[in-house]
């Protein structure tokens, strides 16, 4: 509920922590209660307890030759397959949730040329894998395909075109399962910040070039370059960072849940 | 018992759960009503219920205007260079101070600047933006609001510390992805090549961040956290070249090797040090010199400053929430020989210093709590600040967000994870 010019309740910071400064990927594991960073100078994912504070260390760090972690950005869990997933431009690495050290994924979508895979989330009750990313000439876009997809596959179906909307999916998306949804926030092409970014919604199951269902912000409507977001579905709603405004904003959005 | 038994049948508790879910799943689905265009016209338009960002200027890094006694501070919080008389104080009672000069605006380019060099010559500002628009932006000392940079040259990602030799008219940026030091020209523009650089394992470089240059002993100093990978001139091949994104300017001379050169598997954590070379290093050059080790007390050693005539290097020590003094001569696992630390003194987060060699003082940004502070040169312990500078009320928080990418909500806690 925090709101306003809040100093958090807690920070991991400092040199036991291993953390690069620039940290772009995070997501939570409420099963295990533990929480992942990228760390992308250190070509690594790191694993800390729910609760930590202060200059704490890891309880587990993927890295070394076998992981083929190059520049790891973004970073999920798949609480329900216990699987981590890393978008990583012609792939996606996916490694045991329990897993560390120098381990090699369990599988890789991809290398797939043009793939682009800048953000993934999966659908555990539909067993889809949705894999954001693109923009100039092969337009922003997300490819669909079976959450075990492995190796140079085609998409079970792709949303873009003109009507989506999208232009730039740059941080990372949300899926809200029981209703087949896609969250995301849309950046458009300014270098610094535009009137018409957005978080729009589109439905899961549907490939073309389909319009967004939901669209939050865009044209002159406070978003000025969205990252990414995630879901609190307790209270339902979208969370959204947006780099120009430097914040962390929450949305009250009972329609999607 | 007599007739015929089911066959157990072995089910995961996974896949019953994944079963369930896809049956609930189906009967949301169908109740789900397509929104009215008023619905998506309403949605469309809702405000957030809660925003977390500072609204208050955080100081990031900082330099004294030596000739016109003016201190420019970056603020990475909204986003503007801000100049403030160099005396000016802060009542305790006041809610803030005022700048006499702000920049800031889309036209400026100004963003997430995180390292200040002041032309002393001219009053000129050269401003370092870290990870967002690859832009270094100079302004000159009667510029202001939303105005366009009297230079910009373009840089490598993720640039971070900046210094001007300039008996040579060099200038010097660290840059994080690289793990390298790029040097250009001082007066570059636009689309101008470095003049050199320096990368690669032997240079021990791991995402640095602050740089001094000490020209009267032909010193480069580097402040490095310590995360690192091997970089190597990516051979391209057909369908390669999406794996870390762009080339992000790499066909310049003397552009450093970035994300795409990075060598999988390479990836390692290095102390955090202070890394000291020839002033003209180039390549992949070894440090003459390498400050780390627990004796240090460096924890993410940010901004860089030295004191010439004294022969001291002042580092800030961002999570360590101190400023450090080394000699520049240390060497190895050394203690600092003094110390800026504790509540008085008010050090907290750390991420800007500048040694002001006509009054003898030293400045401190702190990120951490909206406030600059200046002490004696000499100042060492827990000591009160000479003056404060302080752009937010005393009681207001400091969320500390900075590009944040990737949110996470912890559901156990009922918290926000916000990585910077």
């Amino acid at each position: 509920m925090a709101d306003g010019n809040v100093s958090p309740l807690r920070a991991v910071a400092g040199q036991k922590a291993l953390l690069a400064r620039t940290a772009h990927g995070s997501d939570y594991d409420p099963v295990r209660d533990e929480f992942m960073i990228t760390n992308f100078y250190a070509q690594s994912v790191q694993i800390y307890r729910g609760d930590s504070n202060g200059e704490v260390a890891p309880v587990r760090i993927i890295q070394g030759p076998k992981t083929q972690l190059v520049n790891p950005d973004k970073v999920m869990i798949d609480s329900v397959n216990r699987e981590i997933y890393v978008p990583q431009g012609s792939k996606v690495l996916v490694f045991d949730g329990d897993g560390k050290g120098d381990i090699a994924p369990k599988r890789i979508l991809g290398p797939i040329p043009g793939l682009g895979a800048s953000n993934v989330d999966v659908d555990a009750v539909h067993n889809l894998m949705v894999v954001g990313g693109g923009a100039g000439r092969a337009g922003a876009r997300f490819q669909v395909f079976d959450r075990t997809a492995s190796g140079n596959v085609k998409p079970k179906w792709v949303i873009q075109g003109p009507k989506t909307e999208l232009q730039r999916l740059q941080g990372p998306h949300a899926i809200q399962p029981t209703r087949g949804l896609i969250i995301a926030g849309v950046r458009t092409l300014e270098e610094l910040g535009g009137p018409d970014n957005f978080v729009g919604v589109w439905d899961e199951m549907k490939g073309g070039d389909v319009p967004p269902i939901f669209r939050i912000g865009g044209p002159n409507v406070l978003l000025q370059q969205v990252r990414g977001v995630t879901l609190n579905f307790k209270h339902k709603e979208v969370i959204v960072s947006d780099k120009r405004i430097n914040g962390v904003l929450t949305y009250y959005f009972p329609e999607i849940f | 018992m007599e007739g015929e038994m089911c066959e157990l049948e072995p089910a995961s508790a996974a896949s019953s759960f994944i079963e369930m879910l896809q049956q609930q799943q189906a009967e949301a689905r169908s109740l789900a009503p397509t929104p009215t265009a008023g619905e998506k016209a309403a949605v469309n338009a809702r405000k957030p219920v809660r925003v977390i960002k500072d609204s208050f200027a955080a100081y990031s890094s900082i330099a004294v205007d030596v000739a016109n006694d003016e201190v420019v501070m970056t603020d990475e919080a909204t986003f503007q260079i801000l100049a403030y008389n160099r005396t000016e104080n802060t009542p305790p009672t006041a809610t803030m101070s005022e700048p006499k000069r702000m920049i800031g605006g889309l036209n400026t380019w100004v963003e997430f600047q995180c390292a200040l060099y002041i032309d002393q010559a001219n009053g000129d500002i050269y401003a370092v933006n870290n990870d967002t628009v690859d832009r270094l932006v100079v302004f000159s000392r009667e510029q202001r609001g939303n105005v366009p940079p009297k230079r910009i040259i373009r840089t490598p990602h993720t640039t971070y510390g900046i210094a001007v030799d300039e008996p040579h008219q060099e200038l010097f940026l660290t840059t994080q992805e690289g793990a390298a030091i790029v040097v250009f020209h001082k007066l570059a523009a636009e689309q101008d090549a470095p003049i050199r650089t320096l990368q690669g394992d032997k240079t021990l470089i791991a995402d640095p961040h602050g740089l001094a240059v000490d020209s009267t002993r032909d010193l480069m100093f580097v402040s490095n956290f310590g995360s690192v990978a091997t970089h190597v001139k990516p051979q391209r091949t057909a369908g390669a070249g999406d794996d870390g994104g762009g080339g992000f300017g790499s066909d310049k001379a003397n552009w450093p090797l970035l994300r795409e050169g990075s060598v999988p598997g390479t990836g390692r954590y290095l102390e955090a040090s202070i890394t000291v070379y020839p002033r003209d290093a180039s390549g992949d050059t070894a440090p003459l010199r390498v400050i780390r080790g627990s004796k240090t007390q460096l924890n993410w050693p940010t901004a860089l400053s030295v004191d010439t005539k004294r022969g001291e290097l002042y580092v800030a020590n961002d999570t360590g929430n101190s400023v450090l003094v080394f000699n520049v001569d240390d060497n190895g696992n050394v203690a600092p020989k003094r110390v800026i630390k504790g509540p008085k003194s008010m050090v907290k987060s750390p991420t800007g210093v500048f040694y002001d060699w006509k009054n003898d003082e030293v400045w401190v940004s702190n990120f951490g709590n909206h406030t600059a502070t200046v002490y004696s040169a000499t100042a060492d312990g827990d000591v009160a600040p000479k003056r404060v500078i302080r752009s937010a009320p005393l009681d207001s928080g400091t969320p500390n967000i900075g590009n944040a990418f990737a949110p996470s909500y912890d559901s156990k806690r009922d918290e926000l994870i916000v990585p910077n």
